[in-house]
């Protein structure tokens, strides 16, 4: 039974990492079964899968969003080189 | 003369944008590099790539768009180049430290370690994606994270691309690229929980 149970049974190294897979790539059935399995008696990973998803919509918005970030400068002198540059 | 005419119209109007949008762009473009000199070169190349090809332009776009978009493509290729320079001397050094990297999150049987554990997030329904507060948390923990996992971070973000075509971009198989996402991830949780969600 215990042998049967290691099968099944990810470690939470494993289970976190098809987290990951399942957010960019599709899982196989197999993987789909152990992680539920998993997760359904890891705590641990059930709150990691959450902040997961919560983490993966804060990098989307984050990086397309033009707002949320500091202006930044460009100097003068940089701004005459560039136009400097462009007839050459 | 007549193409004398045009060429020197089109570097009023390219000097103009420089004038209006380099700011702009260069925030874009720090913003998404963290690297002032890279950030300054790709403006350099975007208003150089505008001005020969000013007349694809033809004003399909706002002229902030269209560079934009360029800028976009410049970005995306700093990032290939830097991924895989930077993931040819380190896949060595990331085979030695693999065990030390998950030493850290993990014990000898890759369950969690007690003090690793990910916390409750008690205010995380509270997070506002446009909150500027959190945005900066956010990005300094997205600097910490090393120079492969923090461009493919950015390559995935920036395009919403497919996972087998950044793969197949980049010339990495899928477990390796899941892996590296899934060591980004593992940092930047725990960045997060230690920098805003538990302040």
């Amino acid at each position: 039974m215990k042998k049967l149970m290691n099968i099944f049974m990810l470690s939470c190294k494993k289970a976190t990492e098809l987290i990951e897979k399942e957010l960019s790539i599709k899982l196989t059935k197999t993987e789909k079964f152990k992680l539920h399995f998993h997760v359904s008696m890891c705590n641990a990973c059930r709150t990691y899968k959450k902040q997961s998803k919560i983490i993966d919509e804060a990098l989307q918005y984050h990086f397309n969003e033009h707002h949320t970030h500091q202006s930044e400068y460009i100097s003068e002198d940089f701004k005459n080189i560039i136009i400097k540059n462009l007839k050459k | 003369m007549n193409n004398l005419k045009q060429e020197s119209k089109r570097s009023e109007i390219v000097t103009i944008w420089v004038k209006q949008f380099s700011d702009e762009l260069f925030s874009w473009a720090f913003h998404k590099t963290s690297d002032r000199a890279a950030a300054e070169d790709l403006v350099q190349e975007t208003f150089i790539a505008s001005f020969q090809a000013f007349d694809n332009f033809l004003n399909k776009s706002s002229p902030k768009t269209w560079l934009l978009s360029i800028l976009n493509n410049k970005i995306n290729d700093f990032h290939r180049k830097r991924f895989r320079s930077t993931y040819k001397t380190e896949s060595h050094l990331l085979k030695e430290n693999d065990n030390n990297f998950y030493d850290y999150f993990f014990d000898d049987n890759y369950k969690w370690k007690d003090e690793r554990k990910p916390g409750e997030w008690n205010n995380s329904d509270e997070i506002l994606l446009d909150d500027t507060e959190f945005n900066a948390v956010l990005h300094n923990c997205i600097d910490k994270l090393p120079p492969n996992c923090f461009s493919i971070i950015q390559l995935k973000y920036i395009n919403e691309q497919e996972g087998k075509d950044i793969c197949k971009e980049l010339g990495i198989s899928q477990s390796n690229y899941w892996q590296i996402l899934h060591r980004a991830k593992l940092q930047l949780r725990e960045c997060l929980e230690n920098n805003w969600f538990k302040k």
